[in-house]
């Protein structure tokens, strides 16, 4: 099968480089059968469902899991999946569920509501035998309860208005009760986790290949999908490619169907030759830089704005980006939940900084670089790995911050020293930060303490924090997430992403999408809400 | 990544040990000198100049790009095009010579004094003592030379004089197997051995001449080593341990660009041959040392 | 003799342990340790405390000379422990990606060989002397090429652009083509060097003179006395080449994403996974150790001469 297609797929790509292709040819019928070759730049790490926020993981998990409730990607509304229906009461506190009748794990042992309770207790909870951490996408769990087969009831000990978009999220897939009770560190093993999807994890070679093959009884797809019944697709080759240069060769030159990761630059030559690309935005926090208030250096709010209104987000996303990353206009997407247009606070300003600089007793050496009581203004960033172009992105804001007399030393570093340096305010005052997820949530994953803690507090992820520490922040991010009334929160969400700036905590850069590209005779491809593919409704056209 | 062999080595060292005692003498030389050695000692001088006085070579900005001016491809104004951040590609390979050969000179001279030194001792004393310095040169030989040199740029952190550190570690037990081989050869020869007849202490016949009939071959090596050295700093950069940006080292340089080879296919090739240059002629001229000590 | 195979083995336990310890400090000395790596991701959102729990779970804190004696203990029993990172006994991961490695490296070795014999032989047979320089030339120029950047090329040469050879799915034969030509250009250089050398040695000995004289071709000559002369030092380096391949295979498998020993000492390093990197050591170490034991005891059965002064060799 596999060199049937490679050849149809070689064909595909003479024809489509001697200019007879025409792309519009495939609006017919979806085909059946086929594997889909797939190119991942990374091996995946934990297949924990809560750990799928690893977008290797969640690639993965995303076919071999279903979620409770289904988020529509356009409207962003929640509909039914393996939930038919579901209450919630007025303070957010109680939620209840009716499962589908007749799901099964693909070893054959039910999904019913003692399956789903079980899931979110380790989710809500964790499981410290088995070192399961709580997913960060459920706040405030207390426990639940079977109220019969198909009806679970969840409490919370304080109101958790999220809790309702986080079942439909990556991390809340439900797997098998064997799957469960593993030990964490075992589940870097694919074939071992145990999903509802409508794919199952057929066999792995760890770091290098991974083999899904459709589940032929699957019918529980998303209630209001078009789709219903078993993939197109037979099977989906998973191949770790980490150089980006043969994933995008191989993709062109007809060796695979469909890869992740394809950098901005490499974006018009995929389009010059009528394959797709894909860029969903991941609806979260925008990929931004970040200030560790806890050193010295940063802790004075003007030297931070200074560094805001010096930075020009325009020119790094003309420079390095395309029209998929659009310039940011607040802490979060424009298409997040809860977003505030505040771009006015934003503004490209190098007067501005200047005289914010001077004001804040920093002046130009001898040497060009700002000086204050001895010190000079010199700041240390490692790179994002993960990131799009973050090393580029970062050496262009050292650039700008350059021209102001304020050096950014941008470190690549192996993954100790960054992971161990990262924690320690002195010596990374400046960090990349962003996360994906389509619920105002997400900025309380991003900055609470005992959260991601971008901004290292106190108390929070790192012993090395001496003092710094925003109750006020802390206090309207509990808020947000305990906020019952959707127009309450939102309001919320919208005084967190002001205070935010006008701190000067976080200088946004672009709304980060997830970009993946395909060949031409890929069809139906979906995407969750924040971006990881979904290959159910994915069909190859004849080629 | 490569590193020259024992072979090669033991090569120079008899080609030299034939004919010891030769002089090297520069009117000679040049008079013999083959097109192909006069054109690996110009690029090698070329590679000197631009480390040296990088900006008679070029007017444009190493370190800063001009927005707008990203991936262009090579023309009049940007000789070998630009890169990601509007840079000016040959500019880079002109500034980032310094930081290439400084990494390779330091790398070389680490392994070349250090090994020497642990050499030159264990040929010079008793069999056990030689043995088991030896023995601890093995060590150094088993531990896979890219995974030390991984370790200790991670413990000495990044950077082009620490990467240079960690490769040239990783060169000191052949530094250290070939002059000891050297030292013995020659400790064995005639005249050393009247010079010890003669009442020499043996510090004084070592100095005099045990080192300096054994150092000719090592030098040649030393000169090998160089291309090798810029090789594996490159090797470094490719597996994510290089300089940090925006540094224009050259491994760095090929290592980057190559993300970028299916777009902007000059961002590698530029700095690719370079490097296949320079090393070449490094190569080059390490030979001719090998003959022209004859 | 047997005092000497003794002596030997002594040495080569040595080497082994020191090999072993010095692996282990610089593991230890590291910034950050894989659990930290690991769990720290804020992808995984663990919190302060639950990090601890880990950490006391793998008794990751306990003294260093504890892990020490356990570490050698639990080697020697043949337990080589668990890859924090991927979460799987080390002996499993060593013995899902050594085929590999195997495979790329003695092909690579192989094929690194004929190149050597070609290039040495063709270099001597020319009748042209531009030509001869030319050839004898070429393993400078196979050692001057960074091999990661020589693996690319030819991915988007072969691969992409001519479309011979796939890189992604390719039939298990298919997916050596490129990676061993890749490993073989730097390993051939020595060979071919040596090879040439041994040639202009030959050619310039009185009985080649006196074959010749009695009518034998020069190819005869070649044939009959180069290649009994060309063992000893392929040998020789044997040993150290070793090493050469084992750099060659991280280079390439990550280029060419192989499952083999070599990505895996990489991805390895960058996870600091300590039980899989000490295994890694372990492992070359042994296999230097025997290759060079096997060399430094078949020379003197190879060669008569050497049969006095065993042990000449360092």
């Amino acid at each position: 099968m596999t060199t049937k297609l490679k050849r149809l797929a070689l064909t595909l790509a003479t024809i489509s480089a001697s200019g007879l292709f025409l792309p519009g040819a495939f609006a017919s019928e979806p085909v059946k059968g086929g594997t889909l070759i797939y190119l991942e730049q990374q091996a995946h790490t934990n297949l924990y469902p809560p750990a799928g926020g690893f977008y290797p993981n969640g690639g993965i998990l995303n076919q071999i899991t279903d979620k409770l409730t289904y988020q529509n990607p356009k409207t962003l509304e929640i509909e039914p999946w393996i939930a038919e229906s579901w209450t919630v009461n007025a303070d957010a506190t109680e939620y209840t569920f009716k499962i589908r009748p007749g799901v099964t794990f693909s070893d054959g042992t039910p999904l019913d509501a003692a399956a789903v309770a079980k899931n979110y207790d380790v989710f809500g909870l964790g499981n410290k035998a088995l070192k399961q951490p709580v997913s960060e996408v459920i706040n405030n769990y207390e426990r639940s309860e079977v109220v019969d087969p198909q009806t679970v009831k969840f409490f919370f000990k304080k109101p958790s208005p999220g809790f309702l978009q986080g079942t439909s999220v990556i991390g809340s897939g439900l797997v098998a009760a064997s799957t469960l009770a593993l030990p964490f560190e075992q589940l870097g093993d694919a074939t071992k986790i145990i999903g509802s999807g409508p794919f199952v994890v057929d066999s792995e070679t760890i770091g290098k290949e991974l083999n899904l093959k459709a589940r032929e009884e699957y019918a529980w797809g998303p209630a209001k999908l078009e789709h219903q019944g078993r993939a197109y697709l037979d099977g989906i080759k998973y191949i770790i490619t980490g150089e980006d240069s043969v994933r995008i060769g191989a993709l062109l030159a007809g060796q695979a169907d469909f890869i992740r990761q394809v950098q901005a630059y490499d974006e018009k030559q995929v389009e010059a030759q009528d394959y797709q690309i894909y860029a969903p935005s991941t609806r979260g926090v925008n990929n931004s830089v970040v200030f560790r208030p806890d050193n010295p250096l940063v802790a004075d709010v003007r030297v931070r704005k200074a560094l805001l209104h010096a930075t020009d987000a325009k020119e790094i996303v003309t420079t390095l980006f395309s029209a998929n990353y659009p310039q940011a206009t607040s802490i979060i997407a424009s298409t997040a939940l809860g977003y505030r247009d505040i771009s006015a606070k934003l503004a490209f300003d190098p007067e501005k900084a200047k005289a914010l600089l001077e004001e804040a007793g920093w002046t130009v050496g001898a040497n060009g670089l700002r000086q204050k009581d001895g010190k000079e203004l010199v700041l240390t960033a490692y790179e994002s790995l993960p990131q799009p172009q973050n090393k580029e992105t970062l050496q262009l804001v050292a650039q700008q911050w350059g021209k102001l007399g304020v050096k950014l030393t941008v470190l690549a570093g192996d993954s100790g020293s960054r992971v161990v340096d990262d924690l320690d305010p002195l010596k990374t005052p400046v960090s990349p930060a962003m996360v994906g997820r389509a619920d105002p949530d997400v900025i309380k994953s991003q900055y609470y303490p005992k959260n991601r803690d971008v901004l290292r507090q106190k108390g929070g992820q790192s012993d090395k924090v001496q003092s710094f520490a925003d109750d006020k922040l802390n206090g309207l991010l509990e808020a947000l997430t305990a906020e019952p009334d959707r127009e309450k929160r939102f309001a919320i969400a919208g005084e967190v992403q002001d205070y935010v700036i006008d701190q000067a905590y976080a200088i946004p850069i672009f709304e980060e999408p997830q970009a993946f590209a395909g060949a031409p005779y890929v069809q139906g491809i979906a995407f969750e809400s924040v971006g990881r593919p979904s290959f159910y409704s994915t069909w190859l056209a004849e080629h | 990544m490569t590193t020259f062999d024992t072979i090669q080595d033991d090569a120079i060292a008899s080609r030299h040990g034939q004919r010891a005692g030769g002089r090297f003498s520069l009117p000679h030389f040049v008079r013999r000198l083959p097109v192909g050695l006069a054109l690996s000692w110009l690029v090698l001088a070329i590679a000197f100049l631009w480390a040296v006085a990088p900006w008679l070579f070029t007017s444009y900005n190493p370190l800063e790009g001009v927005g707008g001016e990203q991936l262009r491809r090579p023309d009049a104004s940007h000789l070998l095009g630009t890169d990601a951040l509007g840079r000016d590609l040959y500019a880079r390979i002109v500034y980032g010579a310094v930081h290439s050969l400084t990494g390779a000179f330091v790398a070389v001279a680490l392994g070349l004094v250090v090994g020497t030194t642990i050499g030159v001792i264990a040929g010079s004393v008793r069999r056990r003592v030689d043995d088991a310095i030896m023995r601890l040169v093995d060590v150094l030989l088993s531990i896979p030379p890219l995974m030390l040199s991984l370790s200790i740029i991670i413990l000495l952190g990044f950077g082009t004089v620490n990467a240079a550190v960690a490769v040239g570690v990783t060169s000191v037990a052949r530094f250290a197997r070939l002059s000891r081989s050297e030292v013995v050869r020659v400790r064995r020869s005639d005249y050393v051995e009247a010079a010890f007849g003669s009442g020499g202490t043996f510090a004084a016949v070592l100095w005099r001449h045990v080192l300096p009939n054994s150092l000719t071959s090592v030098l040649a090596i030393a000169a090998l080593q160089f291309g090798s050295a810029v090789l594996q700093i490159s090797t470094l950069g490719f597996l994510g341990y290089g300089a940090p940006p925006p540094t224009p080292e050259w491994g760095l340089l090929i290592a980057e660009g190559r993300n970028y080879i299916s777009t902007a296919w000059w961002l590698t090739t530029a700095p690719g041959v370079i490097v296949v240059l320079v090393v070449l002629a490094a190569n080059r001229v390490s030979q001719s040392f090998g003959k022209v000590a004859a | 003799m047997s005092g000497y195979l003794l002596n030997r083995l002594g040495q080569a336990l040595f080497v082994l342990w020191a090999a072993f310890t010095i692996s282990f400090v610089l593991l230890q000395a590291m910034p950050g340790d894989a659990i930290l790596i690991k769990f720290q991701n804020p992808e995984l959102g663990l919190n302060p405390q639950q990090i601890a729990d880990i950490r006391a779970s793998y008794a990751a804190d306990s003294a260093i000379w504890v892990q020490y004696i356990q570490t050698i203990g639990r080697f020697l029993t043949g337990n080589f422990g668990y890859s924090v990172q991927v979460g799987v006994p080390v002996s499993t991961m060593l013995a899902a990606h050594l085929p590999a490695t195997l495979k790329l490296a003695s092909l690579g070795f192989l094929l690194a060989a004929v190149f050597a014999v070609v290039i040495a032989f063709v270099s001597s047979l020319t009748p042209f002397a531009w030509l001869r320089g030319a050839i004898q030339s070429v393993p400078s120029l196979f050692i001057s090429i960074p091999t990661f950047w020589l693996g690319i090329m030819l991915i988007q040469i072969f691969s992409f652009r001519l479309k011979l050879v796939p890189v992604i799915n390719p039939g298990p034969w298919q997916e050596l083509i490129l990676p061993v030509f890749t490993l073989a250009v730097p390993i051939s250089a020595p060979l071919a060097q040596v090879l040439v050398r041994n040639i202009d040695d030959v050619l310039t000995r009185p009985f080649v003179a006196v074959a010749r004289a009695k009518g034998a071709t020069r190819q005869w000559v070649l044939w009959r006395h180069v290649a009994k002369n060309a063992l000893l030092p392929t040998l020789t380096i044997a040993g150290v080449l070793f090493g050469e391949l084992i750099a060659g295979a991280v280079v390439t498998e990550t280029v060419f994403g192989l499952n083999g020993i070599g990505g895996l000492t990489g991805r390895a390093v960058g996870s600091q996974d300590a039980a899989v990197l000490q295994a890694i050591v372990v492992f070359s170490a042994l296999a230097f150790v025997t290759i060079n034991l096997i060399v430094d005891l078949l020379f003197p059965v190879l060669d008569p001469r050497l049969r006095t002064k065993a042990g000449a060799t360092a």
